[in-house]
Formats: structure tokens, sequence, C-alpha cells
């Protein structure tokens, strides 16, 4: 059988006729006729990966009696069968059915989507890329350089959707993802880095020309090479309550582990309890807890150049805009379609009235579950990052994290970064290594006093969120600027 | 054995790729995986999944190219195609400064031991009757919500190269199983796990009397709150994995050894570095673990000490590491290894090993772990499922979150008594690929002057 798109989307559709004859409530299917990847590793200058990888197959959904079941095949030519797995399944999960799952009003889109490209990147020649790399690992090279690590990545996906309502969705997906670290050890033997990975201000596009774009990237090399040593001659952070100022860098993650994770309806709703952890909020906290201070502005982001932006969403939602966190109020939370009635009825209320676009699966052998999107925090009005510096008495501004440990409810956290700039009466003083900060979520929130203009607004990706069972990497976005919050626990004591 | 028209495609592959005078390993990964997802004590989701996937890499000198494809390998387009982005690959390769280990398979294995056709085919239905009884059982006896997942499924793989015609084969089925009650009141958790590699070795009868006899202590008495400190800590065979797996992972990994970032970076082989009771292998004969009879560069995989009677033995080398260090290669160009911490001295039963405690910690589970330091083995993770406070050899009361800080080569050397019987722990993840894996560890392991970071005030 001929497995191209004009033969299978007929399959496709015949099957939902028979899903639908069988007592199924929706159906859906997601075709990724493409789905390549490429991963380049060079350590120490060496090509360590060189990967081409693609993939191509079919993951089909059906809902019946309030019950999902999935079933995803790499053989095109059982699509029938891969429906009548998905069909068995959610008759076997219907034997011990909870709240039972319901798609809400029928919405029947019709849409394509294509990410702002110059420079496919699968069409570069695989040798421009490895110089381009190669000519960044040797300006890392330095006699206080112990290890180097530079990589890129790129993602192009051709995914075609179709559901029971009459949806088609036909898009295009494609990412690019750059990173570089320098290590070496301490006076103590212990390990220092310093790393950048491909950032942007949000404008532009995101091909190839994104990783070739100095400003974004290889112009960074000098750098973290000179604040490595800079971190090798440094003491520790002294441990002490201390004003920190979080560079994009670092404040990309805060977000993601604390607000973004937290805001996961599945996740609020229990059902990730036994694997990524619970929520501490409950549904029926949105539209009402205070989760931050007024200068909290927090929202679910179309950024153009962004692993986070997608068009539309793997039910056929378009991608909306929202509000997450309105002036420190939790409004909106990061769901999809089938969990709406179960959050209003445990709510005892209207908390949620549309899909926030959020359902996402990492591959066509995944099946959709809550996931964030572009999770940003709105550009302030207390101006550059200098002129937060200039405010604060004492503090640290911090910047990329090497650990983190976060509670399963997302309520507490302890983050280590690689760097730390001490600020004393409005000016930098001095690096300082090791430092660490910890909190409690809401107060933590609850102490952001100063966010940054729209001049320290960055666009950070996170290429390996994982999540769910089966586990899903997914790749998502931060626009954030720099932060500050009042009186952090900071540092360890020995 | 190997499916003939599978078999088939592949040599033709090598076959061609000899003809052209191309360096090529293959590697074949069939699944057929199924998942089941429990939350509020219903099935969330039913998952089956059947991929073939095929990880061409070719090597010419020091350039080397690889490629992979996950879709259906039945063709033999399909499969030139792969192979020609593999060789074009290599030929924009960057050379390295080292001589690369090119793979060969050391002898040919066939190996179908493991494989239980009733558990290829493990029903949803069957699955959800299990939960739902376990459930029915326990739900009415208080204020419970229960999730987990249950994982099964069959792998097949399926490695050759172009050095000879040698052939490793492994076709193994695994199983996961966990559920969590969760008290909603009083948020404490507690869980049952299992593994297994055939269907029928464990019934909901099991599931729901291991419960009961957790049970009493977390409903009777309330969250103890233990101190900050050095203390004596019981460990159960999850956080014993753990912690096995954290201290391999800072210690044993031949390139961070290399690179002076392991905590045994200053040692040498024959240096005492933990107590005389503990013998770390990657044993791949051993019976609580799926067993990985090669590797991916075909390396036979035999029992290889790491650890024995407290010193150091062995450093693991992938073919990568080897290459650029001068090294032997140990069988370790894959990621699911076949970890072994040896049964001990201490007298069987958990019951025993309370009473050899008398006042300790009892933590048989250890989550959010990382490790803030590697250079000095430092580790960092919280007591979550089935903690308890033990007094006199008896379980008191259910412990508040804990947090453990220290270092690998603390607790290794603070043994009290190892258990002299072990059990098997799944360490089994669905990132990417199905890759059955467990670990054999003592059933506890008692350990003095453990160090107590953080209590919390909740479970
Ligand atoms: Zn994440």
């Amino acid at each position: 059988m001929n497995t191209k798109v004009d033969n299978i989307a007929p399959a496709v559709k015949n099957q939902f006729e028979r899903m639908i004859g069988s007592g199924c409530s929706f159906a859906d299917a997601r075709f990724y006729d493409e789905d390549s990847s490429q991963h380049i590793v060079l350590y120490d200058g060496n090509l360590e990966s060189n990967n081409r990888g693609f993939e191509r197959g079919i993951g089909v959904r059906v809902l019946k009696q309030g019950a999902w079941g999935f079933a995803a095949t790499a053989n095109l030519t059982a699509i029938s069968a891969c429906f009548d797995r998905a069909l068995a399944n959610a008759q076997a999960a219907a034997k011990l059915l909870g709240f039972p799952k319901d798609m809400g009003p029928a919405q029947p889109t019709k849409g394509q989507y294509r990410p702002p490209v110059e420079k496919d990147p699968f069409e570069i020649p695989l040798s421009e890329k490895l110089k381009f790399l190669k000519d960044i690992d040797t300006s890392l090279r330095d006699k206080t350089v112990a290890q180097r690590i530079v990589t890129a990545n790129f993602q192009r996906r051709r995914i075609y959707y179709w559901n029971s309502e009459g949806t088609e969705i036909d898009r295009w997906v494609l990412n690019t993802f750059g990173s570089m670290m320098v290590m070496s050890p301490d006076k103590d033997g212990r390990n220092q880095r310093r790393s950048v990975e491909l950032y942007s201000d949000g404008t532009g596009t995101r091909g190839y020309e994104w990783l070739t774009n100095p400003d974004w990237f290889a112009g960074h090399a000098e750098r973290i090479k000179s604040e490595l040593s800079e971190i090798l001659a440094a003491e520790s952070l002294p441990p002490g309550k201390r004003d920190v100022i979080l560079l994009p860098g670092q404040g990309f993650l805060q977000v993601h582990e604390t607000i973004g994770h937290a805001l996961e309806l599945d996740r609020i709703l229990g059902y990730e309890l036994s694997f990524a952890g619970g929520s501490h909020v409950r549904p029926e906290m949105i539209g009402t807890l205070r989760y931050g201070s007024e200068k909290l502005n927090c929202r679910a982001g179309v950024v153009e150049n962004s692993a986070g932006t997608f068009g539309y969403d793997d039910e056929g939602s378009q991608q909306r805009d929202f509000m997450l966190i309105d002036k420190g109020v939790l409004v909106n939370v990061l769901s999809c379609r089938a969990d709406l009635a179960e959050a209003n009825a445990k709510a005892g209320k209207t908390v949620v009235k549309e899909s926030g676009t959020a359902a996402r699966a990492s591959a066509f052998y995944r099946s959709p579950i809550d996931r964030m999107t572009n999770i940003n925090i709105d550009p302030g009005q207390d101006g550059t990052l200098e002129d937060i510096i200039k405010d604060t008495k004492d503090g640290v501004v911090l910047d990329v994290p090497v650990s983190w440990s976060i509670g399963s409810n997302r309520e507490h956290f302890h983050f280590g970064c690689e760097i730390a700039w001490e600020v004393k009466d409005g000016r930098r003083t001095k690096v300082y290594k090791n430092p660490t900060y910890q909190g409690h979520t809401l107060e933590f929130w609850g102490s952001l006093d100063k966010v940054g203009n729209r001049s320290t607004w960055r666009l950070h990706q996170v290429p390996n969120c994982g999540k769910g069972e089966p586990n899903q990497i997914m790749e998502l976005g931060h626009g954030i600027p720099v932060m500050r919050f009042r009186n952090v626990q900071t540092g360890e004591k020995e | 054995m190997f499916e003939d028209r599978l078999r088939d495609l592949l040599i033709s592959g090598r076959n061609q790729a000899r003809k052209k005078g191309i360096n090529a390993e293959f590697s074949f990964h069939r699944e057929k995986s199924s998942l089941i997802r429990l939350g509020n004590s219903a099935v969330a989701l039913s998952t089956h999944e059947e991929l073939t996937r095929l990880d061409i890499s070719v090597q010419q000198g020091r350039k080397v190219g690889s490629s992979s494809l996950t879709a259906d390998i039945t063709s033999s387009e399909q499969l030139q195609a792969t192979l020609d982005q593999a060789a074009e690959n290599c030929k924009a390769a960057l050379g390295k400064d080292y001589e690369p280990i090119f793979g060969k398979v050391e002898e040919t294995v066939d190996d179908s031991a493991g494989f239980d056709p009733e558990l290829e085919n493990f029903s949803p239905e069957a699955k959800t009757d299990l939960y739902a009884e376990v459930v029915k059982a326990l739900k009415p006896k208080g204020k419970y919500d229960f999730s987990g997942s249950w994982s099964s499924g069959s792998t097949e793989m399926y490695y050759i190269t172009t050095a000879n015609d040698n052939e490793a084969y492994r076709r193994l089925t695994d199983s996961k199983f966990l559920m969590v009650l969760k008290e909603q009141n009083r948020k404490w958790e507690l869980s049952v796990e299992r593994t297994a590699n055939k269907t029928g070795t464990f019934m909901a009868d099991d599931v729901i009397a291991e419960f009961s006899s957790l049970l009493p202590i977390y409903e009777k008495n309330s969250g103890y709150k233990t101190k900050i400190g050095r203390q004596r800590v019981l460990f159960g065979p999850q956080a014993i994995a753990e912690l096995l797996m954290l201290g391999i992972w800072g210690g044993f990994f031949g390139r961070f050894w290399e690179e002076k970032r392991a905590y045994t970076a200053k040692n040498k082989f024959g240096d005492k570095l933990f107590d005389a009771s503990i013998t770390i292998t990657d044993d791949p004969t051993n019976p609580n673990v799926f067993g990985m009879p090669f590797d991916f560069s075909g390396k036979r995989r035999r029992p290889f000490v790491l650890v024995e009677k407290g010193l150091f033995k062995g450093l693991l080398y992938d073919s990568m590491a080897a290459a650029k260090y001068k090294k032997q290669p140990t069988g370790h160009d894959l990621s699911n290894t076949d970890f072994v911490l040896a049964p001990g001295n201490g007298p069987a039963g958990l019951e025993a090993g309370k009473k050899l405690a008398k006042n300790a910690l009892y933590i048989p589970h250890l989550h959010y772990t990382h490790l803030p330091d590697p250079t000095k083995g430092m580790f960092t993770g919280s007591s979550r499922f089935n903690a308890m406070r033990l007094e006199n050899g008896e379980f008191i009361a259910p412990l508040f979150s804990t947090r453990i800080t220290d270092t690998s080569p603390s607790v290794f050397n603070n043994i009290v008594a190892v258990s002299s019987i072990s059990v098997s722990q799944n360490e089994s993840s669905t990132y990417s690929r199905r890759m059955p894996e467990a670990m054999s560890v003592p059933e506890y392991m008692l350990c003095d002057n453990v160090r107590i970071t953080d209590v919390a005030d909740s479970f």
C-alpha cells in the first residue's frame, strides 16, 4: 500500500466512522509523515555525536464511555488494527472509570502552520555546521578550561492531525537548539562550569540563521571563558538572607519549575501523582489564589521564534495567548479540552472556560498530555538591569542553573547556579562560586518587587522537559525579564 | 530466534555495506509495549505501541557518523537510505584526535530465555481488573486515593557489524508495576512495587496484603519529625538501588575518572573505598536483573567487578572513553546495566533487620535525588513512601519528609549490616525506547552516621 498522506487521510477518516459507530464519542489521529532530528556534540573538540534521526508513523486516540485509549504504530498498512488496539484500551480503561472525560462542544477547525524560518537547518550541509561548531570549540580553548562541550540540535516535523469532529490541521515544526559549556575543577577539586544556550530577545526567526547570529550564541564564547576563570578564583557564596536578582538565564527555570509545572491541569487534578507529582494549586483556587506580588504577570504566550510555539496543539486547538497570573492573581492554567469539565466540577464553579491549547505529545507514539507552551513573564517598568542593581543595597545577581530540587507539589524549591555577582550599595562588587537559594513558591513570588523592562526580556528554550508515562521529553520556551526578589535565603551552611 | 524476514534484511544490509567497503554497525530494536496509568483511583490512560527502530553507525578511520530510523523497517530501500545517511554523516565528519573502536560481535548470542509470550500479550483488562480489586478492597477503609502505572511488553535487540559474521540477538519480556495509596487529608503516601519477567508472579491479594501491613502504623500515629544531624538509618530496596546508582554515577565511570571529575579520581585499583561488606558488580548472570548478554559494540557481557569487599576493582569504560584513554572497553556501550550490590551477612528478613537496627529511621525510598557536588560523591534526596520511625525494633510512627545530604563514600563506609537476602528492584524508564533494567539489592542495609539535613512538618 502507498503510505503517502493522500492515502492515509481517507483511511483514517474511515476509521473515525467505524469508531463512532462502535460507540466512541471522539477519535483523533496524528500522522507524522516526517520527524527528523539531528544531534551534534563536540566534546573537547571530538565529534562524539553525529547522528541524523528519522521517525514516521501514526498515533490514534479514541474516547469511549469517558475513557481514553491510545495506540501507535510505525506500520502504516495496519491503521485499522491500530484503531482496534486503541478501542480495546479504552474499553479496558472504562472498567475502572473515574470522572468521565469529555471533549465539550465540537470545535471543527481547518488550519495550517509553518514556523518563521529563513534557512532550514536540514538544508545546510553537515560540513558547514561542523565548521561553525568547531570554530566555537576552538575559541573556548584555554589553559584554564579542562573540558569543553559544544552542541547543536535540530528538529523538523511534518504532522497531520485529524479528528472525528472534522478538524484537519497540517503543520510543520522546526526547532533549533545550541549550547556551549566550559568546565574546570576549582582549588577544592569541585567542578565549576559556565555555559550559554541559544536564546533571543523574542524577535527574529528560528532556523539555522538563529544559531549563527553571534548576539544569541557564538558571540558569548569569550565571555563564558573569562567568567569561568573568575568563578575559579572566587570564594563560595556565604550563607545569609539577601535580595536575589535573577537574570533570564536562571529566571526561566524558576518560572518553569514553580509556575509552569504547578499550573499543568493534569497535575492539579492528580493524574501525575505517582510519577511527576502533584500541584499545590487546587481547582477552586483558579481565579482567586494570590500567587505572587502585584508585579507578577505571567502568560502562556505566543512567541514566534520559540520551540513553545507550534500553531495548533495535538488536539487541533489553535494556540492562544492568555494570562495565567494577572497582577499576582492566578487566573488560568495549562489545559487541554478533556479535563475542563472535571476541573470545573471539582471547583464547584466554572474556573476554566476553554482549552489552554496545551495538549502536546513528544512523538507519534506518545499520547498528548498537558504541557507548557511559552510560559512568559511580562516585562515590567523597573528599568534596566543596571537600574535594578543601582537600587539594591545587599544582594546577588544569579545566572544559569546547575542543580535543582523541587517538592513534588512544587510548593518549595532549592536551586544551585553557575555564578553569582555580589551587589553592595547599588554596585556589582565581586563574583562568588557555588551560589544556591531556596524558598517557598508563594512566599518567594510574593517577594517579587522589581521587574525589568523589555530591554531585559529574553527568550530561553527548554529542549528536555520530562513528564508523563510512557515518558515524554518535550521542548518549550520561556520569555523572562530580569526579576528581583527580596530577602531570600541564599548559600549553604557548611 | 530472530524472525527470518528481518534477519535476512539486516544481513543483506551488512553485505551491501561490505560490497561498498563501508564499516557499519547495525542495531535493531523492536518493542511491543503497553501501559496503563492509574490516577484518582481510576484508569486514566491505556496505551499500546508497536515500534521498530534501526540505528546504523559508520566508521572510516577516525571519522564516525550515524543514522537512526523509527519507522516500518521492512524494505531494503528504507534500510539502504539509513545506511547512506550514516555513510554521508561519516564522510562529512571531523576526525577524532584518537583512534575510535569499531564494533565487532565477539561471539554469536541467541537468547530468548527471558521471553514469555503471555506477558508480551498481557491484556489491559487483566491489569485493570487487578487495580480494581485492590481499589475495591482498600478504598472503603479510609480517605484513600490510588495512582500508579503498570508497563509490560517485549523487547527484541539484534546487533551485527561488517567486522565479522557473528550475530547478537536478545528477546525478553518485562513488567513494572507501581501502585501508590495517598491519604487525602494528611497526605501521606504508601507504595507497592513489583518487577516481573513472566505473568502470574503476583496477584491482587499480595498487593492488598502489603498495603494492609503498612496502613495501621500510618493510620494510628501522627508523623514523626526527626532531628537534623547524623543518625542510624535502615534503608529498603528502592533507596538502596538509588544509593547504588548515585554511588556508581559519581565514582565509577571511566570518562569522569580520567577527567578527574569522579570522587574516586585520587584512588587507584586496590585502594579501600568502602566498608568490607560492600561488593558491587555489573552482573548479567544474576537472576534478579534482566541480564543483557551483549552490548552495542558487540562485547559479550560477563560479571564485572567494581568494588570487591570494599576495595576499588574496576571502572566502566564504553568504547568511546576506552578509545580516548587507551583502556579496554568493559561492555558498557548500553543504557540498561545489571548492577548488583551483593548480599551481606545480616540476618534474613526485614523483621530481623528491624530488631538489629533497634532505634533508627526506616527509609525504603529516596526521591528527588541529585548530585550537588559529584567530585565529593555528594548526593541529596528525600524520604517519601513507606518511611517510618523504628524504636526498639518496632515501627512506631510514619516519618515526616526527611532529607538526607551525604556522600556515597560516607554511606558505604558506615555499614552496620547488609541483609543476606537479595531482591530485584526495577529501574526501567520509558523515555525513548523500551529498555528493561533492574538491579539486585539486599532487602535492607543498616547504616550509621547518615547525615539528615532537613525535616519537614509534613509527609
Ligand atoms: Zn519540566
